[in-house]
């Protein structure tokens, strides 16, 4: 049988016992979880006024940038962290005290410093991005094959040079690696992302339909930020298929 | 090139403890000079190798290299490494242009001479290839195309064949002799093997294992190439042989 079938058997069995629980039998009663046909027309609605390829939108270009800005400070960075002992001695305690802070605890002084609204937002994803392709990237610079480095070396390579065409391409799975963890973490930053003076976005439709108590659209938001996420993911996973070394 | 260490020796510390590898090698490798360096494994071959091409440093004594000290790695010194060392996410083509790109030279003129050397070490057709769709054998023989590149003075050569089979090694050692004759380059050649050392070699110097000390070298002076089924070849290598099994 083939992947993409096997892979569908849980989601349509999870989506029929979901049917029978809920619309069928009544046993989880739908302020508890709604049915799925009201999840469906709810979807429908959101499609019809729009604001559902909005907030998809919306939601898109703050992860892009956040993740952006993140992959072009953390990868220079997790090169020289990598290739510098100094630089790792330096930067290690640093890096292991600001990691496990949750991204959503720095909303404080995100408004602070990027006021209430977008900037803010790509903060909060830029955070969250960040840590993952910092560490990968390190990672694989340090883990390069010293045989590599000493053949550079004997064909008359410069330290710059080495670090550009022997270092960067030796990590680079890793670096992608780091990218496709950081992209899947920025985007589970959303609805922290957005609970700071956005008025769209899937974070937000979560946040305000979770408090007008219409859960079918919340849900609507959920698996939409899901699939954007399987999106990232097949993209990442082809680009490390394409190293095939 | 010629290639001069003086009373080298070189220790590593391990757990504290000084482990001298090499004791005072005196050894005068002539410019164009074919030299087999051959030991047991663990001798110290690699380690007297490196710091020739200047990836170590001796505890003691001097190398010089054309008479200046050996400071550091130079395109001048060319080394094949003995595990697999071509860069993974280069082709063929690009990894053989690899020293020439460093070094500055321009595109169309350094892959014009990266086909030369693809030529040399007959592998026309395969400048596409990635590393992991070689051989063993093809490899080693990029390996040293990556190295003749660069037209080194010298090339030092670290066990390039051990990984190979018999007939594949026997192919290569022929056509290493072939390009050395041709191109006129100094060749260090490092190996445990006997047969290897006599069939390639002007001169073989036998190392003693730890610390690795020359007990002595012989002159081979066959013709090339070589004959591995003539009497002195064979007598040569029993005698080698003998010397390097005590
Ligand atoms: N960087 C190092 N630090 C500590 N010990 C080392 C180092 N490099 C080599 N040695 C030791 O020096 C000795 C000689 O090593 P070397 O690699 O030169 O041997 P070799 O003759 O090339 O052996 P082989 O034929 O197996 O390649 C070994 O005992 C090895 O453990
Ligand atoms: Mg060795």
């Amino acid at each position: 049988m083939n992947k993409t079938l096997i892979s569908l058997i849980i989601p349509v069995i999870l989506l029929i016992l979901w049917a029978i629980l809920t619309t069928y039998t009544g046993i989880i009663p739908s302020y508890l979880i709604p049915s799925p046909s009201a999840v469906w027309t709810a979807f429908v609605n959101l499609l019809t006024n729009g604001s559902l390829i909005t907030d998809t939108l919306s939601t898109l270009t703050r992860v892009i940038l956040g993740f952006l800005i993140a992959a072009l400070i953390a990868i220079p960075l997790g090169v020289i962290i990598g290739w510098s002992k100094l630089a790792q001695n330096l930067s290690n305690f640093i890096i292991g005290v600001l990691r496990p802070i949750p991204p959503i605890a720095w909303i404080p002084f995100a408004i602070l410093w990027f006021g209430v609204g977008l900037g803010s937002a790509i903060f909060i994803i830029f955070l969250g991005s960040f840590f993952p392709i910092l560490i990968n990237t390190a990672d694989g610079v340090r883990r390069t094959d010293k045989v590599y480095i000493e053949s550079a070396y004997t064909m008359g390579a410069s330290q710059l040079q080495i670090l550009k065409k022997v270092y960067l391409p030796a990590a680079l799975p890793n670096i992608i690696t780091g990218l496709k963890v950081g992209i899947g973490i920025g985007l589970m930053c959303t609805v922290a992302a957005e609970m700071i003076g956005s008025d769209n976005g899937l974070g937000y439709l979560i946040l305000t339909s979770t408090s007008m108590l219409d859960s079918a659209s919340a849900i609507v938001g959920m698996l939409t930020i899901g699939i954007i996420g399987l999106g990232f993911e097949y993209f990442f996973r082809r680009s490390e298929r394409k190293i095939n070394w | 090139m010629t290639i001069k260490l003086n009373d080298v020796s070189k220790s590593f510390k391990s757990q504290e403890k000084e482990l001298e590898v090499v004791k005072d090698i005196n050894l005068t490798v002539e410019d164009g000079e074919f030299l087999s360096l051959l030991g047991p494994s663990g001798c110290g071959k690699t380690t007297i190798l490196r710091m020739i091409a200047g990836l170590d440093f001796p505890s003691k004594g001097d190398l010089t290299e054309n008479g200046s000290p050996v400071t550091g790695p130079s395109p001048g010194r060319g080394f094949v490494f003995q595990q697999y060392s071509l860069f993974p996410w280069r082709n063929v083509l690009d990894n053989i242009a690899f020293g020439p790109e460093v070094r500055g030279m321009e595109a169309r003129e350094r892959y014009e001479s990266a086909r030369n050397y693809i030529e040399m070490v007959g592998l026309t057709g395969f400048e596409d290839s990635y590393p992991h769709e070689l051989s063993g054998g093809m490899k080693q023989r990029v390996a040293i195309a990556r190295a003749l590149a660069n037209d080194p003075e010298a090339l030092l050569m670290d066990e390039p064949f051990a990984a190979l089979d018999v007939q594949t090694r026997h192919k290569l050692q022929e056509e290493l002799v072939r390009i050395w004759q041709e191109e006129d380059k100094t060749i260090i050649f490092v190996t445990h093997n006997v047969d290897e050392a006599v069939f390639l070699a002007d001169r073989v110097v036998v190392l003693s294992s730890s610390p690795g000390e020359i007990i002595k070298t012989f002159k081979i002076e066959l013709e090339r190439l070589r004959d591995r089924t003539s009497t002195q070849f064979i007598e040569l290598k029993k005698e080698i042989t003998d010397l390097v099994g005590r």
